[in-house]
């Protein structure tokens, strides 16, 4: 069949899949899951070095951190950002800084006023997640956002605090 | 009615230790200040402690000095008592380690020091014993008796007894296993070491243990009443108030709630937390201990102070000790037997329907376990008991037992608690807020023979400083956004107050000063566990912060702020 | 005895199968009941089918008659008389369903063994409660169960919804976080059987398995009195060294071992855990090679699970797995 709209089907179809890869690309990123971690173990950290998040705003990075947050008895502390024997983690400023390196350094090092030292407890990954999540308590971002696109756009209508 | 021991002493218009005297009455036979002049109340002194967290201390008074312990880092102020103005005789610094701050469940408190034999003693947050020269301030002996690594730390007003420091320590919110460590007053070496949980002969039960129920009877309990080895990690902590009857040569104290807070995760009665012992202090030995929350599901633990009061009692005059626990109940327990005479309700209760006074147990509401992935709400008294640490008072004129109290009930629900050696073992989502009638709060006049209450003045915060009664008939009280009152001790009605800079959760002395005059002193500085609001700034954004309390205070903030201020009153 | 007989029959073809993981190799009264359910419902349903579609083909290919009145009162009188056979049919396999699962369904008496089963992602936590608790057996992804002994499984769940399953023993049975359901198991004879998770819990719902030994009463009383001992101590000084390194690195917050103060409650309890067949929730057999291989990454074993990777220098791995290995 030599259809005159074969080739322009065709086209379409090729701009269809590229707008849905497009759409669906940085949600992949957000919603991306590195199951298989070659962990090194959390050593030593220099001082508050301004060190990225490799996981920043990553969905399954936020959930995990939320798991490890309670598994690791950080609730028992600091509950779900509102304190208790440890400073509120909702609070805009913090003693340390909220840079992602610096909470890096306050869980591995441990802080002077009682916070213990998680090094050599939990794998480098692992303080990450939890950095992940910790970054989401603050007030100006909603908990634990699910993972995946499709979840974004049943929240369409209420916009950045869906993240 | 009844009354006071006889072997309490004359009062001498000093203060030695936190609760008066050895039978906790936290009674004052000074009546210059009474009920007609107490409105011209006014402040003669303050004194700036230099720390803005949680003041629970009793001030001490020994001679014409003044001793404050303050929270972390537990400085002691020796303080000369002079008309207008305190000047410090000397200061004391124990730098305590900072590590110990993240291991202080209820804010970085202290109870208090205990004067004997021309020694200051007292404990600081990181688990030391310290001795002082009380002429002086200089260091006798340093004991360690606690490990912060382990989450151990050390809050409470040591006792000495029979030329033995008593200590208990704290933690059993951080699985922290709970003991009574008595050292010698003279060089501050271990006596004898009294654990609440495992085997008897580590809880020190031998042959001349008699507990009267029967639940209570039988071999290494402390060990065969939880999952295996669950008891190290258990809880039963000291960190209370410990009474003494020289008569009957038996301390009384009590152990904390056991550890997790997710009961589910130690089947069974988990003894010995939550009970009340009575010990031999030469030795150490139980002679009695009775159970009051076995295999307690709401942290209502058993550490609030013991009341020796001899009690008229179907006819005759019985030795008896008051107990108003965490669970919402005043115990009246004879004190040479550990027999409960009788348990009623202060405040109102959905946890249980009563105490069985043939078992000892209490009748406990089924429905209100918490599990986990269910909420239960409406838990009435909540965690917090319907009264916490602070303590009461008890007059032997009016024989009423002033108790200051909580109002909050609780919902609750229950997770799987991980133990991490040093970090909190806990187990549940806590949400308090105020039970019925509104108020947070309310200072009651309890009559021990009727079991009932006087008369009561509610607060709109939880009543969180500890009571002082007089031979004026005045109960002095502080609420958590900083009023110190004066008032009648028969009728309840309000004589006098004063608006101090932060809420009061310290415990009210008098004394009679240099001068001859009378004084009534109380440390200001709001904190524990129920002003973490805003001795911690915890956000009540979050409902579960400060485990469920910060809820129940959210207003606490804009009725109050940090401080640590000795406030000192008499009459003009 | 009819019934005995007709399942012989309709089985005979399958009585050579022998399986550890198979609803069709029943070692249970309740496993018998339901495979003979389903034993009936496929021979049922498979003749039909084959009538039906022999039906159909002889309508497909037969001449067309003449339609008379006599023939089309034939034609009703068959559909009336299938239409009726059907209702029959369904009435009996409706009965029979019945009948199965009120005979599964049987209340269990106060003798009965009690096992606690509690539910995690993707691991089974196995508890023998006791009187008094200080006996309480803690296991995890292998249970023991004693011959000719009813057995109540009481289910729970910590986070999602799972499903316990052994098909040799009785059916399936969910563990749902909140509302605590019950199971019962009755072997007849001695075994080994796999269970599996049944119900999609997650990235490695497929890998949740576990191990049920059925055995004579007196060997299982002598594993559990096993079990309730604390661990064993290290043999050499290696095992020693292992102690030191399982209680010095990442493991301790997870594992508890009773006896040496690991109280972690978050993964399976390893007190005794060289007296389990396999490492992994019945993934891996339990030998030394497997075991390293798991401690030093999970992750590429099964993805997603909650343990990390734990990159140990070799020597302290090699130590850590022969003090696991002595822990029997």
């Amino acid at each position: 069949m030599c259809s005159p709209f074969r080739s322009l089907s065709r086209l379409r179809d090729v701009l269809l899949l590229g707008g849905v890869l497009l759409a669906v690309g940085p949600g992949c990123q957000r919603s991306s899951r590195t199951l298989l971690e070659t962990a090194p173990m959390s050593a030593k950290a220099e001082r508050d070095r301004p060190a990225r998040n490799p996981y920043e705003d990553n969905a399954y990075a936020m959930t995990e951190g939320q798991r490890l947050y309670e598994w690791y008895n950080c609730s028992g502390c600091h509950a779900r950002g509102g304190g208790g024997i440890g400073p509120p983690l909702m609070a805009k400023t913090w003693r340390y800084g909220k840079e992602p390196g610096g909470i890096y350094t306050s869980i591995v090092e441990g802080r002077p006023n009682g916070m213990p030292s998680w090094r050599g407890k939990m794998p480098e990954y692992q303080v990450w997640q939890i950095v992940t999540y910790v970054q989401t308590l603050d007030a100006d971002r909603s908990i634990a956002s699910p993972p995946g696109p499709r979840e974004e756009h049943m929240q369409a209508g209420e916009g950045a605090s869906s993240r | 009615m009844a009354r006071i021991p006889t072997w309490v002493p004359r009062d001498d218009g000093q203060w030695l230790h936190a609760a008066k005297d050895y039978a906790s009455t936290r009674f004052s036979s000074l009546d210059q200040i009474d009920a007609r002049n107490a409105a011209n109340l006014r402040l003669a002194f303050s004194f700036s402690t230099g720390v803005s967290k949680g003041h629970e201390a009793a001030p001490l008074v020994v001679g014409s000095t003044m001793y404050i312990v303050t929270p972390y880092p537990n400085y002691l102020y020796a303080l000369r008592l002079e008309k207008s103005a305190a000047t410090v005789k000397w200061t004391y610094k124990p730098n305590p380690d900072p590590a110990a701050q993240g291991v202080a469940c209820c804010d970085v408190v202290n109870r208090g020091a205990a004067y004997a034999d021309g020694k200051i003693v007292f404990n600081t947050l990181d688990g030391q014993t310290i001795a002082l020269n009380a002429d002086d301030g200089k260091e006798i002996w340093k004991t360690r008796t606690g490990d912060i690594r382990h989450g151990e730390s050390i809050t409470m007003a040591p006792l000495v007894v029979d030329g033995k420091v008593l200590v208990g320590n704290s933690g059993a919110k951080f699985g922290v296993r709970g003991k009574l460590t008595a050292l010698e007053l003279a060089n501050g070496k271990v006596a004898w070491t009294a654990w609440s949980t495992g085997p008897d002969r580590d809880v020190l039960l031998g042959s001349r243990f008699h507990p009267f129920y029967a639940a209570d009877r039988g071999r290494d309990l402390g060990v065969t009443s939880w999952p295996p080895d669950a008891w190290k990690i258990g809880g039963g902590t000291v960190w209370g108030w410990i009474s003494y009857d020289p008569a009957l040569n038996l301390v009384y104290y009590g152990t904390s709630a056991a550890a997790p807070w997710n009961a589910d995760q130690r089947p069974g009665d988990n003894k010995w937390t939550a009970a009340i012992f009575a010990r031999d202090p030469r030795s150490g030995e139980a002679i009695w201990a009775y159970q009051s929350n076995p295999h307690g599901l709401f942290d209502y633990g058993g550490v609030n102070e013991n009341v020796l009061v001899d009690l008229p009692w179907n006819g005759a005059f019985r030795q008896v000790l008051l107990h108003a626990d965490r669970n919402g109940y005043v115990y009246v327990v004879d004190r040479a037997t550990g027999e409960v005479l009788s348990a009623k309700p202060f405040t109102r209760v959905t946890t249980s329907t009563g105490v069985d006074t043939n078992t000892g147990r209490p009748r406990e509401v089924s429905e209100k376990r918490p599990e986990i992935e269910r909420t239960v709400r409406d838990i009435c008294p909540a965690s917090a008991g319907g009264k916490d640490w602070q303590p009461s008072a008890f007059s032997p004129r009016t024989g009423l037992l002033y108790i200051p109290e909580n109002n909050l009930c609780e919902d609750a629900e229950a997770l799987e608690a991980n133990y991490i050696e040093g970090t909190p073992y806990l187990g549940a989502n806590i949400k308090m807020y105020a039970g019925a009638g509104g108020h947070r709060g309310a200072l009651d006049a309890w009559d021990p023979v009727a079991g009932a209450s006087v008369w009561s003045r509610k607060e709109k915060f939880p009543a969180g400083s500890g009571a002082l009664v007089t031979a004026g008939d005045l109960v002095f009280y502080g609420t958590l956004d900083g009023w110190f009152k004066a008032v009648d001790a028969r009728s309840g009605n309000l004589v006098w107050q004063f608006q101090a800079a932060s809420g009061i959760v310290g415990q009210p002395i008098t004394y009679r000063g240099p001068d001859g005059k009378q004084y009534v002193a109380v440390l200001s500085g709001v904190g524990g566990w129920a002003g973490l609001t805003v001795s911690g700034d915890v956000d009540p954004q979050d409902g579960t912060a400060a485990w469920g309390f910060a809820y129940a205070t959210k207003d606490l903030p804009q009725a109050t702020r940090k401080g640590g201020m000795l406030y000192v009153f008499s009459l003009p | 005895m009819r019934r005995t007989a007709w399942s012989a029959a309709l089985l005979l073809p399958f009585t050579a199968c022998r399986a550890s993981y198979s609803a069709l190799d029943t070692a249970s009264p309740e496993a018998t009941r339901i495979t003979n359910l389903h034993w009936l419902i496929l021979w049922v349903t498979g003749v039909v089918s084959l009538a039906v579609i022999a039906a159909l083909a002889i309508a497909l290919t037969r001449r067309r008659t003449a339609e008379t009145r006599a023939g089309e009162g034939r034609r009703a009188r068959a559909v009336a008389a299938a239409a009726i056979v059907s209702t029959a049919l369904l009435l009996w396999l409706l009965t029979a369903s019945v009948l199965a699962g009120r005979a599964v369904a049987t209340p269990v008496g106060p003798g009965a063994l009690r096992i606690q089963i509690v539910g995690h992602q993707w691991w089974w936590e196995v508890r023998y409660p006791a009187d008094p608790p200080s006996d309480t057996v803690i296991t995890a992804n292998e249970i023991h169960v004693p011959v000719g002994r009813a057995v109540l499984l009481e289910l729970s769940s910590t986070d999602v919804i799972h499903s316990f399953w052994v098909p040799n023993l009785n059916g399936k049975k969910d563990l749902i976080p909140g509302r605590p359901t019950r199971h019962l198991l009755r072997p007849e004879r001695t075994g080994v059987f796999e269970g599996r998770c049944a119900e999609f819990c997650g990235y490695q719902h497929a890998h949740m398995g576990f191990v049920l030994i059925a055995e004579e009463p007196d060997r299982f009383a002598t594993w559990l009195a096993s079990e309730r001992r604390p661990a064993s101590e290290p043999i050499d000084a290696a095992a020693r060294h292992g102690r030191e390194v399982f209680l010095s690195s990442a493991c301790v917050s997870c594992h508890a071992i009773r006896g040496i103060g690991a109280f972690g409650h978050k993964a399976p309890d390893l007190t005794h855990l060289a007296s389990r067949r396999t490492i992994g929730s019945a993934m891996l057999p339990n030998t030394d090679g497997p075991l390293a291989g798991w401690i030093v990454n999970s992750q590429h074993i099964k993805p997603g699970n909650h343990m990390p990777p734990n990159l140990l220098p070799a020597d302290d791995l090699l130590d850590l797995v022969s003090y696991l290995r002595g822990l029997r």
